[in-house]
């Protein structure tokens, strides 16, 4: 499922050159569900950056689903991350003028998908995330519990391959941390891969895997 | 993605922001709608100006007092060749002119400013003593009784035409010049917009008690007693309106004025072929009556090429105008649109996760200023018709008038803006790095 071998990272400020990311190597096989643990500043958000398609690696190799990410064109990692990849952030990062349904529906609007079946599978997802009847509500109208759940609708609406989430319980208090996790639970149980990136052992507790990320390394 | 899509994102776009769309587009509507009434002001005097100028025939030709100067090529200098002095021209020169071959007739006039009198109202008025040829020469149609006659001009007859103004304004209907010890040089003033939308609303009722006309009555001029034997129709025109004068035959005006040179006369030839032969013969007619040469022959085209000249210097300064209008509204589209893309940074973050492409947010940007600007010019385009609506029901002085190509060409230009002006703040949203844009604050 995914597969990096000696990836780099580094980063530029002024004259300095600062390596994040010394020689990655993962694997993940379809269906895992792997956390990615460490401390703030070892390179986790870089590492989700990678592995979501949404930087460029300096060196090493990347495969997706079978797919080389390192060689394709910002067009083609567009395209990868609207098929193969769903996003659940730390922060929701819904778009706060459109409404829970559209947010949901975005992906969709991205993709190549006909209408009618755009429709009926985001009412189907926000039925199973029980939020249905927040659909025409704005972001803002919802508690953090909700916005979480509308996140990962968002993310499985598309069907991805791959479920990338950046610190998902982060924002919230314990009782949502749990149904948000049970969802996680329910989601990996219908046969998605999922990447939490996380500090949090408890959330990291609730993978098959545990690797951290120590000096820009996975150990 | 197809393009209608990327479209309606856009439209979706400048909904979701609409209050920050509608603060932008006030550039354009105000800058819009400048362009379009300037631009009905410009065609509108323009037309005016050619109107009265080519209403007085491709046939005819003008004999006036003093000289236009000769340009460096040849040609008449209307504009700044004029000389300024007294006229010499008599009414002889006018006989003289009759002889000339391929004349059709000529058309004097003698004029000087008098008073009106009649009832207890006193009106000042342009005086003209002219022939019975006046009426068809100056397309000045009759709106009751009639014009006097040759055998009137010969008799010396003490018969008067009025111009329309002066014949409302003895009949007590409308503030003219007035002659009392207050106020002997008032100005014209017509009736305000209000009391004309009143009069209007209220039609006839608001005239009813009023005398309905003054032919088969005498008025004073000069203390002399004439009969009034018609009225002109309005005719209000910039420079040349016959609205505030009194017609009467010249032979009559020489007989009971001190007025002796003419202010002009109106030349018609036979033939729009013969007009360059009579115009040397004019002049040399004439010029065997005068010691010098005082007085300048001018044909249409020489005056429809001086007033060329005019409506270009009109048409630079609307281009000018029109570039910088654009200019601004262009400049403040593409800097709200920046800000906007600014403020929506990590949305543009959280589009690119989703699977976004470059070209797809970059059309998305694109097309919101696009339509914001077409919005705003179509709006602006409204805004100016409706003014120009109002104007024209309203204002007699000259009519605005907004061609349909005028309508078309800003249009497009709106387009042009929206298209110009759009490059730059979606370029800048399609190039931000979405690792970058999710980690906006």
């Amino acid at each position: 499922m995914i597969e990096l071998r000696d990836v780099r990272k580094y980063y530029r400020s002024g004259n300095r050159k600062a390596e994040i990311l010394r020689g990655v190597n993962l694997q993940v096989e379809p269906g895992e569900y792997v956390a990615i643990m460490g401390k703030s500043g070892s390179g986790k958000s870089t590492m989700l950056n990678l592995l979501g398609a949404l930087d460029n690696l300096d060196s090493g190799t990347y495969e997706l689903a079978g797919k080389s990410v390192h060689r394709m064109s910002r067009g083609r990692r567009a395209k990868l991350r609207n098929e193969e990849i769903g996003f659940v952030f730390q922060h929701f990062q819904l778009i706060p003028n459109l409404s829970v349904y559209q947010n949901v529906l975005l992906p969709l609007t991205y993709g190549r998908k006909r209408l009618r079946r755009k429709k009926s599978r985001v009412l189907a997802l926000l039925d199973e995330m029980g939020i249905s009847n927040k659909k025409n509500q704005k972001p803002d109208r919802l508690s953090g519990g909700e916005k979480q759940r509308v996140a990962i609708a968002r993310a499985l609406v598309n069907e991805p391959s791959l479920i990338l989430a950046d610190e998902p319980t982060g924002s919230l208090d314990e009782e949502t941390t749990e149904s948000i996790l049970n969802l996680f639970d329910r989601v990996h149980k219908n046969g998605a891969t999922i990447v939490v990136i996380t500090h949090d052992i408890e959330v990291a507790e609730r993978a098959e895997r545990i690797l951290h990320l120590q000096n820009g390394v996975l150990v | 993605m197809k393009l209608f899509t990327v479209f309606k994102l856009a439209c979706f776009g400048l909904w979701s922001n609409r209050l920050r769309v509608l603060s932008a587009m006030m550039g354009v509507v105000i800058g819009m709608f400048a362009v379009i009434v300037l631009t009905a002001i410009a065609i509108g005097v323009k037309d005016t100006l050619m109107k009265q100028m080519g209403s007085l025939g491709a046939e005819q030709i003008l004999v006036l007092p003093g000289r236009v100067l000769d340009t460096a090529n040849g040609q008449k200098d209307l504009l700044s060749g004029l000389t300024n002095v007294p006229s010499t021209l008599t009414y002889d020169d006018a006989k003289a002119i009759e002889g000339v071959p391929n004349v059709k007739s000529v058309t004097p006039h003698l004029e000087t400013i008098t008073i009106a009198q009649y009832d207890e109202k006193n009106v000042q008025s342009v005086l003209v003593g002219t022939s019975d040829q006046y009426s068809r020469v100056q397309h000045a149609n009759l709106s009751e009784g009639r014009f006097f006659t040759k055998e009137e001009q010969a008799e010396e007859a003490k018969v008067i035409v009025l111009g329309n103004n002066i014949h409302e304004a003895l009949l007590g209907n409308q503030e003219v010049p007035v002659e009392n010890e207050e106020s002997s040089n008032e100005a014209v003033q017509t009736k305000p917009i209000w009391k004309k939308v009143l009069d209007k609303l209220l039609g006839e009722s608001a005239s009813a008690e009023e005398e309905a006309s003054l032919v088969g009555k005498q008025v004073t001029i000069n203390d002399e007693s004439f009969e009034v034997i018609g009225v002109l129709a309005p005719n209000a025109t910039l420079g040349s309106s016959t609205d505030n004068n009194i017609m009467l035959p010249i032979e009559t005006a020489l007989a009971t004025t001190d007025m002796k040179n003419l202010t002009k006369m109106i030349v018609e030839a036979a033939s729009i072929q013969s007009v360059d032969e009579v115009d040397g013969a004019v002049f040399n007619a004439i010029k065997t009556q005068h010691s010098e040469i005082d007085f300048s022959v001018v044909k249409q085209d020489q005056m429809l090429g001086a007033l060329g000249k005019v409506t270009s210097i009109l048409q630079v300064m609307l281009f000018g105008i029109t570039v910088t209008a654009l200019l601004i509204s262009g400049t403040g589209i593409m800097n709200v649109m920046v800000m906007s893309v600014r403020e929506r940074t990590r949305e543009i973050g959280i589009r690119k996760a989703l699977g976004a492409t470059t070209s797809e947010i970059m059309g998305q940007f694109f097309f919101e200023t696009l339509l914001l600007c077409c919005i705003g010019g179509a709006v602006g385009i409204g805004l100016g018709y409706a003014f120009i609506e109002v104007w024209n029901s309203n204002i007699e002085i000259f009519a605005l008038v907004l061609p349909m190509w005028a309508v078309k060409l800003a249009l497009y230009t709106t387009f042009g803006i929206g298209s110009l002006f759009g490059i730059y703040p979606a370029l800048k949203a399609a190039r931000m790095k979405p690792s970058r844009a999710l980690r906006f604050e």
